[in-house]
């Protein structure tokens, strides 16, 4: 048995150890011709199209180029974007970046686009939605060109609705509170619902509910709780669901996933999320209500008048200051940008940032939330702007807002608590 | 012999019963969830009774392509630190075994200290050297920082294990004729297996599952398939559970299987030297 043992573990041992390391010691070349190399989420690269739906593929016999993309789920993305874009040099011409990460510090590791944009212009650039291009704006400077955006809308289960007698979605607050309360039931087929399901970790909700009642986080201008009664009544809302069970009573650990499994089987009738998630919520392979599960934008109340924001993320192409061949990636980046790819990328799943996408017949027609989502998108914003430590001010803000739902803390002190606390950390 | 009473043994089967649920639910409960519709993975209540698809397997096969490069590159780094691992710590085992100084003594403690610092603390300054020498992204840097990582526990254990080797073996062999090197081969390696292979077996349950520097320190080529999860756990356009326990079961299987088969080296690993007077 020993004997055995040694023979094939010497062999192993030097032979493996030796050959292995020889051939695996050289890093691989680069294909022939140019190379574009992308960081991105693999959404990016998918919505692109490949094989015949290639949508870049002009563009690439045009350049003599080929895309190489690395991809990574959007934090450890932003992560290896800002650790690439600050070494002596990097490979990476374009990286995808989120509207709320690049702090003054971080936009000055991407290359302005402002002169790009006048030598080599985008088509019908002012066709991209305002807001978005504002968010990719950093101390005056462009540092990204929006590419896709995430715009929540209000989902319901329109089979749950009807079973309650109830014949059409909210159109204010206070009737969405009202159904999620008739919603919390036991449905026929033996299920418990929860009138609505919304993360606890994410700050989307409290601001969503805080702007139905003319109120804010932060504003882009870093005014903290611009309008702090709205945040309390919302908090107060909030609570209010809470404590009648329209919240599960697990909301302390509910995050985002929870929300789409909860939706598809039917265990929540309302939630806010994102309206790219309309397909994942009505696919028959994974939902038990296909076809049922629909969206609106989410409501304001009806003591409010004025204009209801709902809230957005979007992503933006950026170019590494430290890439050498910044013709290229701009080069990449305005055929993106372009009406003709935005739409394509529009019918493979992507959120489109030029407001003329939505006008597209073929496209209306193939995405039943997209007049909803043109309507939000139209005055959307993000949840807060950048700042240094946003982190750790959504961290405090979310610890306020759990505890006044779960009834630890007034929502008064919670507002209380949070000026106190956050603005300490707001920049100067 | 005593002869146990009725409510021990009870309690001990239920003891035993309750571990292994908790061990084993989670891993069932990935393999059943790979073999569900969709539609049935979170269903409530839960279905325990339903007709299996292998459709997320063939969605895998199909959506993630990148998942099986990623498994093909995890191999690969994996056997490259587990034969580096072992090579260096037979050798490292041996030199602390037959010799003793004052400096050999001092640098065991240099060893465990070093699996004290968290990988973090090294990773993150690791990044622009081994940027600037060319070896991101490659199998051979994933390969060296693994087996460096495991260096001082396999040497730790494989010193251990050739303690139990009476030296009078060494002995006899150098009366033959034998050199150090010629000892390490056909003396010490062969009597030492059970140990090389206990050594064998932690070096590939953490290589074929570690994150954190194949994040660091890959790209596309070297990619591993735990960052392929990763991407499919935190996909922006919502999560596909079903593809997800597919290659969860794909990438549990074979390390599964390794350490069922390696068991009595891991255990024999563990007790070494623990009897030792």
């Amino acid at each position: 048995m020993s004997d055995n043992f040694a023979k094939i573990t010497r062999r192993g041992l030097l032979g493996t150890a030796l050959g292995g390391a020889a051939l695996l010691a050289t890093r691989p070349s680069f294909a022939a011709g140019k190379t574009l190399n992308i960081l991105s989420h693999k959404v990016h690269q998918t919505v692109l199209g490949t094989g015949d739906g290639d949508l870049l593929a002009d563009w690439k016999k045009a350049n003599d180029a080929e895309l190489a993309f690395t991809t990574f789920d959007s934090n450890p993305l932003q992560d290896r974007l800002f650790r690439e874009a600050s070494l002596p040099s990097t490979d990476y011409g374009v990286g995808y970046i989120i509207d709320n990460r690049p702090t003054p510090d971080v936009a000055k590791l991407f290359a302005p686009l402002d002169d790009f944009l006048k030598s080599a212009p985008i088509e019908n650039y002012e066709d991209i939605a305002p807001g978005l291009r504002e968010a990719m704006t950093v101390g005056g400077k462009t540092i990204g060109i929006p590419v896709r955006h995430a715009t929540g809308g209000l989902f319901y289960n329109e089979a749950l609705l009807e079973e309650a007698g109830i014949s059409a979605p909210p159109t204010t607050l206070e009737e969405l509170i009202e159904q999620a309360g008739k919603l919390t039931f036991t449905a026929k087929d033996g299920t418990p619902v929860t009138g609505m399901i919304m993360a606890s970790d994410l700050a989307v909700f409290p601001v969503s509910f805080a702007r139905a009642y003319g109120g804010d986080y932060i504003t882009k201008d870093f005014k903290l709780l611009p309008k702090p009664e709205a945040m309390e009544k919302a908090l107060t809302v909030m609570a209010d669901m809470f404590k009648a069970g329209a919240l599960p009573r697990s909301y302390a650990t509910t995050k985002n996933d929870d929300q789409v499994t909860w939706m598809q089987q039917g265990r929540a009738a309302f939630t806010m999320i994102t309206f790219a998630r309309y397909k994942q919520f009505n696919d028959p392979a994974q939902s038990k209500f296909p076809g049922k599960i629909k969206a609106v934008q989410f409501p304001k109340s009806q003591s409010y008048d004025g204009e209801m924001s709902a809230v957005t993320e979007s992503w933006g192409m950026s170019i590494p200051a430290n890439f050498a061949d910044k013709e290229l990636a701009w080069s990449y980046i305005r055929e993106v940008s372009s009406p003709r790819v935005t739409l394509g990328m529009a019918k493979n799943g992507n959120g489109p940032v030029r407001v003329s996408t939505y006008a597209d017949a073929d496209f209306a027609a193939a995405s039943p939330v997209a007049a909803a989502e043109a309507k939000a998108l139209a005055t959307a914003r993000g949840a807060f702007p950048p700042f240094a430590e946003a982190a750790r001010a959504q961290q405090l803000f979310l610890e306020d807002v759990q505890l006044a739902v779960l009834g630890r803390k007034t929502p008064a002190e919670a507002v209380e608590s949070m000026a106190k606390r956050i603005t300490p950390l707001l920049p100067a | 012999m005593r002869t146990r009473s009725l409510p021990i043994s009870i309690g001990k089967a239920f003891a035993v019963a309750a571990i292994l649920l908790w061990s084993l639910f989670p891993i069932a409960f990935i393999v059943m969830s790979s073999l569900k519709p969709g539609r049935d993975i979170f269903a409530v209540p839960p279905k325990y009774i339903f007709t299996p698809t292998f459709q997320h397997y063939a969605s895998l096969w199909s959506e993630w392509g990148v998942f099986f490069n990623g498994l093909f590159n995890s191999t690969v780094i994996t056997a490259g630190a587990t034969v580096l691992a072992v090579t260096v710590s037979t050798c490292a085992g041996y030199v602390y075994s037959r010799n003793s100084s004052r400096f050999l003594n001092a640098s065991v403690m240099f060893l465990i200290i070093v699996r004290l610092i968290p990988p973090i603390v090294v990773t993150l300054p690791l990044f622009p050297i081994i940027n600037a020498m060319n070896l991101n992204d490659t199998h051979i840097v994933l390969m060296v920082l693994y087996a460096t990582f495991f260096v001082s526990l396999g040497t730790v254990l494989m010193r251990t294990f050739i303690d139990q080797i009476p030296r009078e073996l060494d002995e006899a062999a150098q009366i033959d004729g034998a050199g150090r090197l010629t000892i390490l081969r056909r003396v010490i390696v062969p009597l030492a297996a059970p140990g090389i292979l206990a050594v064998a077996v932690f070096v590939v349950v953490f290589a074929w599952n570690e994150y954190l520097f194949a994040f660091i320190f890959t790209a596309t080529r070297a990619k591993t398939a735990p960052l392929v999860i990763s991407e499919m756990i935190g996909s922006i356009d919502g999560v596909d559970w079903g593809i997800l326990f597919a290659a969860s079961t794909v990438q549990l299987a074979p390390v599964l299987l390794f350490v069922i088969f390696m068991n009595r080296y891991l255990v024999a690993g563990l007790t070494a030297g623990a009897t030792k007077g």
